[in-house]
């Protein structure tokens, strides 16, 4: 900590003398250096933090400064409060190109904002308000007081300014729960969906915030430069933008300014053979993504964990705590009305003519610990899928304490007081264990965010509470020395256990697990079953997929049976095992199975 | 109405250009599950390949364009060895390292070729035919009738053959398509070229209709993609229609709103992608849930 | 570990800060005086265009252009004893770049520079250029730049308003063709044209049967083309770069438009007449102040040269640098190598007769108001009769 106090000390006295020992020509490239630094920045939470392919940053870059041109220029505001107004066009125009995000994703996401980034070009060589291709010139010095920001020495210190604040708000955000849920969501939307998070929501503040960089660069550049004109909006630059974040590491906003700061220099160094230059940057781009996927950023990380490796330090020798019992609910605790907590009825789906579930009905009691089985294929998945909202039912209803929520979205059924986990974990693979629970410890909605604009005390007053919470759970779970861990790194048992952390942590009133005990030693399918107990002891009732019957049979007070979609029995353990079609079914499983055909399930759940 | 047919009849001819790119788009998203977003550079070099064959070793027209399938095919298992290690694990990176893979090519091309460019003339010497007033022309006829070939060849190799059939089982599921023998590098190397054959095709068959030049490969390409899209990413046929449909809503954007037409053209595609994303013919594709 | 690091942080940040602090205690900047030109050494010209990117190849002809001038100059011996140094920087068509370079020019002591046809870049480096005060003439004709009123930015060549008044004067007063159909692009050059010929042809009463604006990267124009089919011009004015220009024609006369094309300097160039297609451009009415290598003995001689110093042949954009090099460096002479404002009052005084004509510069910055009328016929542009 005090390293780094001294690291940014450092740099600031850096940034202040610059000035005293370049001239007027690397001046001018550092304070050009620096306004690309802030738009990738953006582009760095865009991309890197949020997932969000986003190739229209240069065109917010382009909508900030014509803004200032235009309404300097022809409306004949002061160039500061034009300022104020081109931000604002700016996240509008950035929200409005984020809408596409919420119905498409990757590819799709970057053919349609590279789209609007050609039309945002086309528009402004068209428009005689934006002054055609020519351009617009004549935009003002910006004014400060008596100081002369005509000069590239001065106006240095207020690029410097708005720099540091941007980073800072940047790293502010990436560090708090904002910028975790959009990480989470990044790494897996779906999970993400699924702990609380507001997908939508986030999708959009992710271009508002790249938008508002985009923005914060198109004033430094129309401030710098006073003059605007399609060309420097170009498809060129905005690859040129992406190298930068690429090269420098997309992930990390430190390692996004390195790179712009990086390739600016160097292309600037390489002008007399710029398309060698171009050849170059191009070939470290696809060097970057195959041997490098983390960039410049992550080189520290890749070298200290290779260098631990030659010195033999194997994984770190963290132990598995034992789990702690969550303390037992009194009594009819559970807030719940008359009837069942979860009621299924005539649920059915169908997928391109195959009926994966058929008319489903089922009803779960407050506090019990309900197991399905079912052969492969029979349906189990789909079912908690259409219960937890990545799936949309063709008919049927559901009842979550009574109040129907069929067609909520998983986010909402995660607030409602649902949680799950799934077969093939999905945890969030880039984040810690400790932030994979702080995502789902995060019980607050995305229109919170405005906090973030206005009461940053708050959010970090809240962060810490979260911090709080995570970190107990960790404890309970015995998990504490993983915290810093990645999951990956972690044995399959643990990572399934995490797994159950994270759902607990969000407070639910039902929980889902889907086949928790799939890959695990006896002895960890031990512990699970007493983790299970524990957590209906505690309140929270419990249905559970799960194929080893020796655990169903412990655990669970009521089994229903699906097989082909359709439930063919319900009841006691021993009442089941003795059913005629359920042992049929399950001689039969071979030739009754019939696997769900694949479907492009990602955006269906969104 | 001779101003709607005239416009008709030139969109239909640029949408056959666009077609073929969006074909080699679609045929390695089908394949392999990759967006590659060099394709329009691979275009590009596919054309200077062919034009320099063409012009400088005065190489009758359709043996240039196979040489030039040849060379961008090379190039595409290039590309497709170089990514490999991606492959199935990061789909956004590999969208990535295929723009930078754009760039490269779109350098080298300046290195070798010029920035200049050339003009390419046409291979089929005949005067326009005159239709009741609109005329079309020959040499459009020959595009749109071997992009029509292409895709009857194309799809028939999918459906029909083994090799074709193991492509496709690659990208439902790699891991299974190993586990019954299927050498996944070299299918997938093959689609990959196969694609770019595509590309080379496209690109010979537009010199002689425009102008060939380094930055060529830009515009080809975004308009070839989101005629993939437009048509259903994945599909063969659908790409013919996404690529006649995209260049007929090009000509049209340009015919009504002139100078506008850029911005036109990518705000209806984004309004058409977000009421169907899948596009006309659906997704066909690896299931990535 | 930390401790000690964080100390030897702290330091060498103090020892930095003390030497800053020695050393400077004014505003940055402040001391730093260009002290370009005057004394001994080579006189330092910059030339500042694209060598790379699409428009490299009018930037490899106008650094030749420019190159071939100063060799010549230099072969004589110099000005005042004194060589001349020419160095050419890659802007890459990109206005940022521009600027980037404006600076260096300056801090390097460049004192005149030799500019871009490209206009975007060249309005970039305007605001720099006036306040360095550098000198500087540009391959530009956009009357947007005029406009700009930078005493230090001149023209070497005419500007889009006399390319088009020429041509109009031509087409409307000399051959009477009235219904004339228009078809321009949105970039750049082709608005200043659409601007300039539409400008004289209402002055002269006439209103284009159709105006079609069309984008730089568009490649079917058949909705335009047979707007102005339908219309029955006897004339069609396209206002377009080479390439674009080439292709137009090439699909104007498959859509069966016959009647002549006209236009500014690019439909003079091989590259137009080898996209179009040489049968198709036949009859093609050309406004230039530089027909061809032909037109006169300067011209011949000019060719020459160029051809012996780079084995191409000549065309309009390498005279233009050529003349626009050699009035800086004509100025240079009258002026005892001046620099700053002086320098650019002796190009403003500079009377020059060169390859596009005789240059007289006025108030604001042009020094060239006719070009020739020219028409291809056989494949060949003449001047007309």
């Amino acid at each position: 900590m005090r390293y780094r106090i001294g690291l940014v000390a450092l740099l600031a006295v850096v940034a202040w003398g610059l000035p005293y020992g370049l001239n007027l020509y690397a001046m001018h490239v550092a304070d050009v250096a620096l306004v690309f630094a802030v738009l990738a920045i953006g582009l760095g939470l865009a991309m890197g933090v949020a997932g969000q392919v986003n190739l229209a940053q240069v065109a917010f870059f382009g909508v900030g400064s014509y803004a200032v041109a235009i309404l300097t220029t022809h409306y004949g505001y002061g160039f500061w409060p034009a300022a104020l107004l081109s931000l604002v066009a700016t996240v509008v125009i950035g929200l409005l190109v984020g809408t596409p995000a919420l119905r498409v994703q990757s590819h799709y996401l970057g053919i349609v904002t590279l789209g609007l980034a050609v039309a945002f070009t086309n528009w402004v060589t068209n428009a005689a308000l934006a002054g055609g291709a020519s351009g617009i010139s004549g935009i003002p010095v910006p004014p400060l007081g008596g100081v002369d920001l005509s000069s590239d020495y001065l106006y240095w210190y207020v690029e410097v300014v708005v720099f540091a604040a941007a980073l800072a708000f940047g790293l502010f955000v990436v560090r708090t729960p904002l910028g975790r849920r959009m990480r989470a969501m990044r790494d897996d939307s779906l999970a993400a969906g699924a702990v609380g998070a507001e997908v939508p929501m986030l999708r959009m503040a992710a271009f508002g915030l790249a938008s508002v960089y985009g923005g914060l660069a198109g004033v430094l550049y129309a401030g710098l430069i006073r003059y605007v004109s399609p060309d420097t909006f170009s498809m060129t630059n905005m690859f040129l933008l992406l190298a930068m974040v690429i090269i420098g590491g997309r992930q990390s906003l430190v390692g996004c300014v390195v790179g712009a700061l990086a390739l600016s220099l160097l292309r600037e160094a390489l002008s007399d053979a710029s398309t060698y230059a171009q050849l170059g940057y191009g070939v470290v781009v696809v060097l970057a993504v195959v041997f490098a996927p983390t960039g410049l950023a992550g080189l520290p990380a890749r070298l200290r964990s290779g260098w631990r490796k030659r010195r033999g330090e194997g994984a770190s020798a963290a132990v598995l705590g034992p789990f702690r019992p969550f303390p037992a609910a009194p009594q009819a605790s559970a807030p719940v009305g008359p009837g069942p907590l979860l009621e299924v009825q005539q649920i059915s789906k169908r997928f391109r003519g195959l009926w994966a579930l058929r008319e489903v009905s089922l009803s779960v009691g407050a506090g019990e610990i309900r197991g399905i089985v079912g052969p492969n294929g029979s349906g189990k998945t789909t079912l908690f899928n259409v219960i937890s909202g990545l799936y949309r039912p063709s008919g049927g209803t559901v009842r979550l304490g009574g109040a129907p929520v069929g067609g909520r979205r998983p986010y909402q059924l995660s607030h409602a007081g649902l949680a799950r986990t799934f077969q093939n974990l999905r945890l969030f693979n880039n984040l810690t264990v400790r932030e994979n629970v702080l995502v789902a410890a995060d019980r607050s909605r995305t229109r919170g965010i405005w906090r973030y604009a206005v009461w940053q005390v708050g959010v970090v007053r809240r962060d810490r509470a979260l911090r709080a919470r995570a970190d107990a759970m960790l404890d309970q779970f015995g998990l504490s020395a993983f915290a810093d861990a990645l999951p990956r790194s972690l044995p399959y048992g643990i990572q399934r256990r995490v797994e159950i952390a994270r759902a607990m942590v969000s407070g639910p009133r039902l929980l889902l697990l889907d086949e928790p005990a799939a890959g695990l030693n006896g002895e960890e399918v031990r512990q699970l079953g007493e983790i299970v107990r524990s957590i209906r002891d505690s309140g929270v009732t419990v249905v559970i997929i799960e194929h080893n019957m020796g655990l169903v049979m412990s655990l669970c007070e009521r089994i229903t049976v699906l097989a082909s979609g359709e439930v063919i029995a319900e009841g006691g353990p021993a009442e089941v095992a003795a059913t005629p079609r359920v042992i049929e079914a399950y001689l039969g499983d071979s030739a009754m199975s019939k696997d769900v055909p694949p479907v492009i399930a990602t955006e269906v759940a969104q | 109405m001779q101003v709607f047919f005239q416009t008709l009849i030139g969109g239909l001819s640029l949408g056959a250009v666009y077609a073929l790119v969006a074909m080699g788009f679609s045929l390695v998203y089908r394949t392999m599950g990759l967006v590659n977003f060099a394709h329009g550079d691979v275009v590009m070099i596919g054309a200077y390949v062919a034009s320099t064959f063409y012009m400088s070793a005065k190489l009758p027209f359709a043996l240039a364009i196979v040489a030039a399938i040849v060379v961008t095919g090379l190039i595409g298992v290039i590309i497709e060895r170089v990514l490999r290690p991606l492959e199935n694990k990061d789909f956004d990176l590999m969208l990535i390292g295929t723009i930078g893979f754009g760039i490269v090519l779109e350098a080298v091309a300046t290195l070798i070729w010029g920035a200049t460019g050339r003009a390419v003339p046409s291979p089929v010497p005949a005067a326009p035919l005159d239709i009741f007033g609109i005329r079309v022309r020959t040499y459009n006829l020959v595009v749109l009738a071997i992009a029509a070939l292409a895709m009857v060849a194309l799809v028939l190799f999918l459906q029909r053959t083994k090799r074709g059939a193991a492509m496709q089982a690659v990208a439902m599921d790699y891991e299974a398509a190993t586990a019954v023998g299927i050498h996944v590098g070299r299918s997938n190397a093959l689609s990959f070229s196969i694609g770019a054959g595509l590309a080379a095709l496209g690109g010979g068959l537009v010199g002689p209709l425009l102008y060939v030049n380094a930055s060529m490969g830009g515009s080809l390409g975004i308009k070839g993609f989101a005629a993939a899209i437009l048509g259903g990413f994945g599909s063969i046929p659908g790409a013919i229609l996404g690529g006649l449909a995209i260049g007929v809503l090009d000509s049209f954007s340009a015919g009504h709103f002139q100078g506008y037409s850029d911005l036109v053209t990518f705000l209806v595609f984004t309004v058409i992608i977000m009421v169907r994303p899948t596009g006309v013919f659906g997704e066909r594709t690896v299931n990535r849930a | 570990m930390h401790t000690p690091r964080h100390i030897r942080g702290a330091l060498i940040g103090a020892a930095v800060l003390t030497t800053i602090l020695a050393t400077a205690c004014s505003a940055p900047g402040k001391s730093s005086t260009s002290s370009s030109g005057s004394g001994k050494g080579p006189i330092k010209i910059a030339v500042v265009d694209a060598q790379s990117g699409q428009l490299s190849s009018l930037g490899h002809w106008e650094s030749n252009g420019a190159k071939l001038a100063v060799d010549q100059w230099n072969a004589k011996g110099g000005i005042n004893g004194r060589k001349i140094q020419l160095d050419v920087f890659d802007d890459q068509g990109d206005p940022t770049v521009g600027t980037n370079l404006a600076r260096k020019i300056a801090s390097d002591g460049y004192i005149a520079m030799i500019g871009t046809s490209e206009s975007a870049v060249t309005q970039a480096m305007a605001p720099i250029l006036q306040q360095e005060q550098i000198p500087n003439i540009t391959s530009g004709q956009a009357d947007s730049m005029v406009k700009l009123g930078s005493p230090f930015l001149f023209l070497n060549g005419p500007t889009s308003t006399t390319y088009d008044e020429t041509l109009a004067k031509y087409v409307v007063d000399t051959k009477g063709i009235k219904s004339i159909a228009m078809i321009t692009n949105n970039g750049g050059y082709g608005k200043g044209e659409h601007d300039a010929f539409l400008a004289s042809l209402s002055k002269r009463g006439v209103t284009p049967l159709t105006d079609q604006v069309v984008t730089t990267d568009q490649k079917d124009f058949s909705a335009a083309l047979t707007t102005i089919r339908q219309k029955n011009p006897q004339l069609v004015f396209i206002g377009s770069e080479e390439v674009e220009a080439g292709l137009i024609v090439k699909q104007a006369r498959d859509l069966g438009i016959t009647v002549p094309f006209a236009g500014s300097a690019p439909q003079g160039t091989p590259v137009f007449a080898e996209t179009a297609g040489a049968a198709n451009v036949e009859n093609t009415i050309v406004s230039s102040p530089y027909l061809g290598n032909d037109i006169s003995d300067a011209s011949r001689t000019f060719a020459a040269a160029y051809k012996a110093a780079y084995g191409d042949d000549a065309e309009l954009h390498g005279a233009k640098a050529y003349d626009g090099t050699s009035i800086v460096l004509t100025a240079l002479k009258t002026s005892n190598v001046a620099t700053g404002k002086k320098l650019a009052d002796a190009i403003r005084a500079t009377k020059y007769n060169g390859l596009l004509g005789s240059f007289a510069f006025d108030s604001t910055g042009v020094g060239i108001f006719a070009t020739s009328i020219g028409v291809i016929s056989n494949g060949k542009l003449a001047a007309a009769s």
